[in-house]
């Protein structure tokens, strides 16, 4: 047991946070929904930072810390599903990578090269190209698409498939950790400055409270996912998925709420992090879901 | 960072739980477990006498002080499987966990001589007479009153729900010798001196647990003050922040949700709302332990545990209160005399946001030292 970061850990995380600064500017004109990380991604590729779980001194750990800090960032590009779910499927397959859960819509379905097809309990494997796949608008803060047509799977071994899904919830968690800390630390700026009745409202208690615990629950959720990464066992996998939907819930109605009218706007960027969130919290089930698996693997149920 | 045991730590576990088979009662999960009950207080002495045979009582203490210099790991090892077992050392924990170590921080040669020894032969009682009536949270307001006389102090207020107290053979006293946050001052005064009286405060929480102690021109000698007249709050500073992650109360509240689990299934009562709640509570158990893994992992590598404690506490509350919800709801029973032991730690439980310190305390804490807002206004 030990949580100080390695030497390797702590050389990447300033390499990332050089890398990842260009790109935290957040915009203030009319940017969409969501903003996709084009020039983030470029940078990722070209560092070869979409391998790094595969490097020994590294692994999925340092990974998960990597899609963590990248969620910081306003914009977004696959890193969960490419950093963490890749080096885990059967074979090698390229990415972006997306998800289509039972048809729906999924986020990064219209760049992907890679879907994973996710039906019940089956889960399949395909490679599209641009003539397979669409963009949607949506709300979520996420580039949504869609499959124009079913492409022709390969389907995973019950085995493989809960493998897979296992690595779904550790990077669903991983990347939750970051959106909520960047959310919360969004709002905690605005907090700061926005005064009502003569002070800040972060000296009301009523909020300094809804904030504190919302910082807890954050910090719950990160250390989980972190501890998942590590073990790539599929009871704390299914732990992290469920403490982060939880989680994500409660904080991302809390944050607008504490926001008032101005976390409506886009032009704060607050939504940036929230529709990301509750992108996530409808995925690999829901809290349902999550809850469920966690009783199985924790309880036998 | 890493979320293994290593082979020694595993080893140190099983140490631990194989003491604990062989020196617990058999019938020990149907004894009422209220800490500081008579029968409880009685059972501890010995079961500590044996613990400190066996150099598992203070392995994280000094060797002058009969420990081995174990780290800060260790001892929550040893704590978690104390506390998982339901704490069969009762109110000593806090010996071994805060006091002792206070002690050898600004205890005078001969405080320590008298005191600490007894404390590694797991052989003495303490409590802690911090909280009064009209000082809970707001503990700078305290107005028990040292009053110097000669070459002793005259102590006259009342402390209350003093733990332990009504066994206890030293209180660790808070109380004033001048007014304002530095004019309070620490006493070792032994229970038995004359003008105590303790009174036993009936409660949910089990047997012996809390009281009121009345202090009535009790004498001390000079030398039953800790460290200089003033240096209380500094001293409490150090003690709370041993005692915020003490109990990992995470690890008995995840024991006990798995119990009522497994009774819940055998007699086909672990439906869908339950099954539902109790991976609630499952993460939120897991949630706490990690965090405070984070804390300890601070002590074992000497760095000050800043607002993170706060944290850590305020995660473990939420855990004891989810897995407390998920028994009374859907195992109701065991309040009803189905099972002592899930009894007991409900009635731990529920004081887990209160004792030590209220939950809302950590959150301001948190506001203003983690989060960074500002203030609120005084
Ligand atoms: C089982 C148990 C054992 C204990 N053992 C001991 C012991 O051995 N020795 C000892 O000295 N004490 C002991 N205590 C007392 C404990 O330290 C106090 O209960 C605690 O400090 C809270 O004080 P209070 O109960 O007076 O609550 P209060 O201070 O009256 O607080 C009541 C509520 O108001 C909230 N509140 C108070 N101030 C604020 C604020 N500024 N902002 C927002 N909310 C606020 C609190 O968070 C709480 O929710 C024990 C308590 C329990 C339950």
């Amino acid at each position: 047991m030990d949580f100080t970061l390695t030497t390797d850990q702590s050389a990447l995380m300033s390499a990332l946070d050089r890398l990842a600064k260009p790109f935290e500017s957040k915009p203030i004109d009319f940017h969409g929904f969501a903003l996709a990380g084009n020039g983030l991604e470029r940078e990722l590729t070209e560092g070869e930072y979409f391998d790094i779980a595969q490097i020994p001194e590294l692994g999925p750990l340092t990974a998960a810390m990597a899609v963590e800090r990248l969620a910081w960032l306003p914009c977004t590009v696959d890193t969960a599903l490419s950093m963490l779910v890749r080096p885990q499927l059967p074979g090698d397959w390229p990415r972006p990578i997306a998800v289509v859960e039972n048809g729906r819509p999924g986020r990064f379905v219209a760049t992907a090269k890679t879907v994973i097809l996710i039906d019940g309990d089956q889960a399949s494997l395909a490679q599209v190209g641009p003539e397979d796949v669409e963009p949607v608008e949506s709300l979520f803060a996420y580039p949504m698409g869609r499959l124009k047509r079913r492409p022709a799977a390969t389907a995973l071994s019950a085995e493989d498939a809960a493998k897979v899904r296992g690595w779904l919830r550790v990077a669903l968690a991983a990347e939750a950790s970051g959106l909520l800390q960047a959310a919360i630390a969004s709002a905690g700026e605005h907090l700061s400055v926005r005064k009502q009745f003569g002070r800040p409202l972060g000296s009301f208690q009523a909020l300094r409270h809804r904030m504190a615990e919302c910082t807890v629950l954050a910090g719950g959720v990160r250390w989980l996912a972190l501890k998942a990464a590590a073990t790539g066992d599929e009871a704390d996998a299914a732990l992290a998925a469920l403490h982060a939907q939880e989680s994500a819930t409660r904080i991302a109605y809390d944050l607008h709420q504490m926001l008032g009218a101005m976390g409506m706007t886009l032009e704060h960027p607050l939504h940036l992090w929230t529709y990301r969130l509750k992108a996530l919290v409808s995925e690999l089930g829901g809290r349902g879901g999550q809850a469920l698996a966690v009783a199985r693997h924790a309880f036998d149920a | 960072m890493d979320f293994q045991w290593d082979a020694e730590q595993q080893s140190f576990r099983d140490t631990v739980r194989s003491f604990l088979a062989a020196n617990l009662p058999p019938d020990w999960e149907q004894q009422a477990h209220g800490p500081g009950s008579e029968s409880q207080s009685a059972f501890s002495k010995k079961f500590c006498a044996a613990l400190a045979q066996a150099g598992l009582l203070v392995p994280h203490w000094p060797r002058r002080w009969g420990g081995r210099d174990a780290d800060a790991w260790t001892a929550f090892i040893l704590a978690e499987e104390m506390w998982a077992a339901g704490e069969p050392r009762g109110g000593q924990y806090m010996n071994v966990n805060w006091i002792g170590p206070v002690l050898m921080r600004f205890g005078s040669e001969a405080q320590q001589d008298r005191y600490i020894p007894a404390i590694a032969r797991g052989e003495t009682i303490w409590c802690q007479g911090f909280s009064e009536p009209e000082a809970g949270s707001d503990l700078a307001s305290l107005r028990t009153r040292a009053e110097k006389d000669g070459g002793h102090y005259r102590i006259n207020g009342q402390k209350i729900w003093t733990s332990y107290a009504g066994h206890a053979d030293t209180c660790f006293l808070l109380a004033r010798t001048a007014p304002g946050k530095t004019g309070m001052s620490v006493f070792l005064v032994p229970m038995d001196t004359p003008g105590i009286t303790v009174r036993q405060i009936p409660s949910v929480i089990g047997e012996g647990d809390i009281h009121e102690v009345f202090f009535d021109d009790v004498r001390v000698p000079e030398s039953a003050l800790l460290g200089a007249e003033g240096q209380a709050w500094e001293i409490a500073r150090a003690a709370l922040s041993l005692e915020r992650v003490g109990i990992p109360r995470f690890a008995l509240a995840s024991r006990m949700l798995r119990r009522a689990v497994e009774r819940l299934k055998q007699e086909g009562r672990y439906g869908h709302g339950a099954v539902e709640q109790s991976a609630r509570a499952h993460a939120a158990c897991e949630a706490a332990r990690l965090y405070s893994y984070q804390i300890v992992d601070q002590r074992r590598h000497g760095t000050p545990t800043g607002p993170e404690a706060s944290a850590a506490r305020y995660a473990t509350v939420m855990c004891e209160r989810l897995v407390g919800e998920f028994v009374v709801e859907h195992l109701p029973d065991a309040l009803s005399g189905g099972d002592p032991l899930l009894l007991a730690h409900h009635q731990r439980a529920i004081v887990a946001g209160i004792a030590s310190g209220a939950a809302e305390i950590q959150l301001n804490l948190i506001a203003t030292e983690l989060l960074q807002l500002p203030r609120e206004p005084r």
